[in-house]
């Protein structure tokens, strides 16, 4: 299903949630201001995103609230996240925006956390896909010889445990030898770093590929591999990104790989909890535990009637990479067992971390 | 391009483009003003006002802020001795030292004149730089930028005044203090005593804050309903501007610098700052007024820090890649109206290049006039009795440091580093080498270890490393040349004169109780963090070891010294200095008030002490007062999309 069609299919479930909604999450949110806390300072992209669905939200959540983004940066997400799990009330006029940098701490158990993502309810989500690119100068032109390239991959990354812990996992699933650098203060440096030749091998997020990446990939400078994959409908992370379509899914690379054989066993699994945290509902905004669900219904109601948006569609292609927004319906689902993995593949997280990637839990 | 030049300035005329430039240039005098509040804070107070706006407006709203902080905050740094701005810590030292001489209008007009010669410069170079300055950046590899560091920290090591010991040790703490929070190396958590706070380091804001500001402001508390006693004329501007002219190359050359560290990404305008104010120390012969009011200090200081700040839009525009924390929130700005910087942008929409080009340009030289213009009336402040200015610049620092996480942990750690730069001043320890110690470890540490995984040892044979240590060890040389030169002078003239050298002396009569106090903080320090360094990674060792082994032995050796002078020549004792001791505890009284009661009654409880108890104001007048700054704060804290701290009573209360 593309893009386009998926909105339709939102359009046509806004209007009948539209129709069939009960009167009270049309008056829940009246004449009252919803504050949406990004645990990062301004500038960065889950601040961008945030901001830019500020008008949405206005314009359709039912009963029109203001909105407003607050940014409480610090400890890498962590000090927001933990601020909001103490202070906001369950009344559906706080909100908690975040992505893979306040999930994976959460799940990994990090020292520090405070805050139960997984008890906290999703008002809505947009996904945060990312695609791997590789330097041409490593002789690898598509996903299946990248097992085989002319020169060491290296792979240049922040922090092993926070935003780079899908791209490593990848790396595990389907077997590569890469060399990672860890260390690097920002997704940006890094791109410079690959432009510079100093790496090879990168992953970046949907809206920065969209605008930096693909003018390197035109100029020959970049040569695209694949996407970490969407949900699919057997809430499986099979699927293709719907922003690009025409790149495997690290699931149809290790296929591809191995003569049709589905990827198992615990990178697998391990990869999929994450991946699906980080990027299927990379940016998702959370609701204290025991928020009515006349606010969740509210947001039910919102997200198809956004998605329909004319406007919406055109300016969310440029700024977050031609996402739907994701009703709470959906996320809850597979979100929920994404941040409450097994015990076998925590165990295994925190093994692969702290043996091959040297971090203390 | 340049044919762009005369469409994007006519596009930028219209008036509510230039009402919006207009509006966003007087905050960013404001903010520059406030000590604490800066570029960040400017832009990110104004960021939600950009959309009342079109792009062009919206976006010379930022720039009118960005190009004129690191002029205004000139004001403060020179009249208060209270950086306006972490980058703007020279300024504070030298020019502060000025205006205690009667010369603050040198010192000030040397600042804005050269804060606007920064400006036009990174206004030109951006104009220029946009079509080649790609291949520049793109050379800068990670070795090059950690050779960057390291000459910027060699440079600093000539700040560490007379007394080497206790400047080495000094600048070994600060490095110290830079490896708080997050390790780059291996995920270790460096002292941060499993609070989340500490995780991500230091904020620079409370740093510059604590160790220079809270010290200023003890001081005027301290001093009471005491006016500045010899009515601290301005001098004479005509000085300034002779001052200017004499040393125009300097700031030209601070330009560049700060130019040049604007291209580098995430190196703020602090370190180039520094790296200036260390080149116009280099360069000069007579360095016997460095550290006592040097107005080379602020030539070279000025005019980097608002070069770089422009400076920092080249990466941003170039590779979307932010310069420096304003350049950040530009970028967000940029984003949200639909401009995605990178070549593309560059290649088809030279007009809003130009409209940027132009906004900064304009912005720097109307903000230095303003700056002139209302300079006079500011300084009337200064006669005002000094707890009166105290009680709301107090504040102001509380809200600018509570603006970094909007934790406790803000307002904690400001007030312990206030404790700390104190103690320093008192001490008579040199605070600059910290502040220098402190902004360079973290890059220094990153590309350290990012050049050694991805080079190996072959970096240091790269040709622009090799470059940029020549810059290092050139001068070096020729110091050391001239050293033994000095010292075979020296000897000859001992020869004659016979041994009549006078051992080295401080220059105050610091209170031995004061001295040997922080010498042993400072040893008891190193010694707790080296105890703790042996637990980290191996890879997450090196930077601390480097700062802790020479500040360990130093210390110890500051300690035996001081010691043994105390026993040989008696105690020293400095009234002036344990007068100041109550003040200092209040305020972590205050602190301490805040995190149980809240920041409301906290407040009020400290501003009735000041105002009635050290300014003596009348009740009514005083109790006005009170109001007038609280109300005013409550309209920071609004702006700043902020609540003010509450206090655990607060949460008892709640729940």
């Amino acid at each position: 299903m593309s893009v386009i069609d998926k909105r339709l299919a939102f359009g046509l479930a806004a209007a009948c949630i539209a129709l069939a909604g009960p009167a009270a999450a049309q008056d829940f949110y009246a004449g009252k201001r919803i504050q949406v806390i990004v645990p990062f300072s301004p500038g960065g992209a889950t601040d961008v995103a945030a901001r830019f669905l500020e008008k949405y939200l206005e314009r359709h959540v039912p009963g029109n609230p203001d909105v407003e983004v607050v940014n409480r940066p610090g400890g890498g997400s962590v000090l927001g996240a933990n601020w909001f799990a103490e202070n906001a009330q369950p009344d559906g006029l706080t909100i908690l925006f975040t992505t893979s940098s306040t999930s994976n701490p959460f799940v990994l158990g990090q020292e520090g956390v405070e805050y139960d993502l997984a008890a906290m309810r999703p008002g809505y989500s947009l996904p945060f896909g990312a695609v791997a690119y590789v330097s041409p100068t490593t002789g690898v032109t598509e996903a299946t010889e990248v097992k085989d390239p002319d020169v060491p991959l290296i792979y240049g990354g922040i922090a092993a445990a926070a935003s780079d812990l899908p791209g490593l996992l990848s790396f595990e699933v389907l077997g590569l030898d890469v060399k990672t650098v860890l260390g690097f203060p920002g997704r940006g440096p890094i791109r410079l770093a690959f432009e510079r030749g100093e790496t090879n091998f990168d992953y970046q997020f949907t809206p920065v590929y969209a605008t930096q990446v693909v003018d390197m990939v035109a100029a020959g400078r970049a040569t695209p591999l694949w996407t970490g994959g969407s949900v699919a409908e057997d809430g499986r992370l099979t699927g293709r990104d719907p922003a690009f379509p025409d790149l495997p899914s690290v699931y149809e690379v290790y296929t591809a790989m191995n003569d049709g054989a589905e990827p198992s066993g615990l990178a697998w699994d391990a990869f999929q909890a994450v991946g699906t945290a980080t990027y299927n509902y990379g940016l998702t905004a959370f609701l204290p535990e025991g928020t009515p669900d006349e606010a969740i219904a509210a947001f039910e109601a919102a997200i198809p009637a956004i998605n329909a948006d004319a406007e919406f569609q055109t300016e969310s292609a440029e700024v977050v990479g031609g996402y739907a927004l994701i009703p709470p319906s959906e996320v809850e689902g597979p979100l929920l067992a994404a941040l409450r993995p097994s015990p076998e593949i925590r165990a295994y997280l925190r093994d692969l971390l702290g043996t091959k990637y040297g971090v203390s839990f | 391009m340049l044919e762009h030049l005369v469409p994007a300035l006519s596009a930028l005329l219209e008036p509510a483009r230039l009402a919006a430039l207009f509006a966003g240039m007087l905050a960013g005098l404001v903010f520059g003003m406030l000590p604490g509040l800066g570029g960040v804070a400017a832009v990110s107070i104004l960021l939600p006002f950009i959309y009342l706006f079109d792009s062009y407006a919206g976006l010379a709203l930022l720039l009118g802020a960005i190009s004129v902080i690191y002029t205004s905050d000139t004001i403060t740094s020179v009249l208060v001795g209270a950086p306006g701005s972490p980058a703007s810590a020279p300024t504070a030292i030298e020019g502060h030292a000025l205006a205690r001489e009667g010369k603050a209008a040198t010192a000030l007009g040397v600042g804005f004149l050269a804060s606007m010669v920064g400006g036009l410069f990174g206004a030109v170079i951006l104009s220029l730089a946009i079509p080649v300055a790609g291949p520049l950046v793109l050379a800068l590899g990670t070795p090059e930028l950690l050779m960057f560091a390291i000459v910027g920290l060699v440079f600093a090591a000539g700040m560490v005044g007379k007394d080497i010991a206790v400047g080495l040790a000094a600048a070994a703490f600060g490095i110290l203090l830079g490896t708080i929070g997050a390790a780059p190396a291996a995920v270790d958590f460096r002292f941060t005593f499993g609070q989340p706070y500490l995780a991500d380091g230091l904020s620079l804001t409370i740093v510059a804050l604590g160790l220079f500001a809270v010290a200023e402001v003890v001081g005027m508390l301290a001093s009471g309903g005491g006016i500045s006693n010899e009515r601290a004329p301005l001098g004479d501007w005509r000085e300034g501007a002779r001052a200017f002219v004499r040393h125009r190359w300097l700031v030209v050359r601070s330009a560049l610098i700060g130019v040049f560290g604007g291209f580098v990404p995430a190196v703020g305008a602090s370190a180039s700052t520094w790296v200036a104010y260390g080149h116009a120390m280099r360069s000069a012969k007579d360095k016997s007024r460095f550290g006592k009011g040097e107005i080379r200090g602020v030539a070279a200081a000025e005019g980097a820090n608002n070069a770089t700040v422009i400076s920092d839009l080249v990466p941003t525009l170039l590779f979307s890649v932010p310069g420096g924390p304003a350049a950040a929130v530009f970028l967000g700005a940029l984003f949200s109206f639909g401009f995605y910087p990178g070549p593309r942008l560059v290649r088809e929409n030279p007009e809003l290049m130009y409209v940027i080009v132009w906004s900064v340009a304009l912005a720097s030289v109307a903000g230095a006039l303003i700056c002139f213009a209302i300079t006079p009336l500011i300084a009337r402040l200064t006669r005002i009795r000094f707890a009166i200015i105290a009680a709301p610049l107090l504040l102001i620092m509380v809200a600018g440091a509570y603006q970094a996480t909007q934790s406790f942990g803000d307002i904690a750690m400001l007030l312990t580093l206030g404790v700390v730069g104190w103690l320093m001043k008192q001490a008579d320890w040199p605070r600059a080498p910290v502040l220098v110690g402190f902004v360079l470890a973290k890059p220094m540490e990153q590309y350290f270890w990012l050049t050694v995984q991805i080079h190996g040892w072959a970096w240091l044979l790269r040709p622009g490393v090799l470059v940029i240590a020549a810059l290092i060890v050139v001068p070096l040389l020729l110091r050391l040349a001239g050293l033994l030169r000095a010292r075979r002078a020296r000897a000859a003239a001992a020869a004659t004169d016979g041994p009549a050298l006078a051992p080295r002396k401080r220059e105050r009569r610091v209170d031995t109780r004061i001295g040997l106090a922080f010498a042993w903080l400072v040893l008891l320090v190193f010694g707790y963090a080296a105890y703790e360094t042996l637990g980290f990674a191996p890879d997450s060792r090196l930077l601390p070891t480097l700062a802790i082994v020479p500040g360990l032995a130093l210390a110890a050796w500051i300690v035996v010294r001081d010691t043994r002078h105390a026993l040989d020549e008696g105690v020293v004792r400095d009234p002036s200095a344990i007068a100041e001791i109550p003040f200092l505890a209040t305020l972590l009284a205050y602190g301490l008030g805040v995190w149980l009661v809240g920041f409301d009654i906290a407040t009020v409880v400290l501003l009735t002490w000041i105002l009635l108890g050290c300014a003596r104001m009348r009740l009514a007048t005083g109790l006005a007062y009170a109001a007038l700054i609280l109300a005013g704060i409550h309209g920071m804290f609004a702006l700043m999309r902020v609540s003010a701290p509450a206090g655990l009573l607060d949460f008892a209360i709640l729940s």
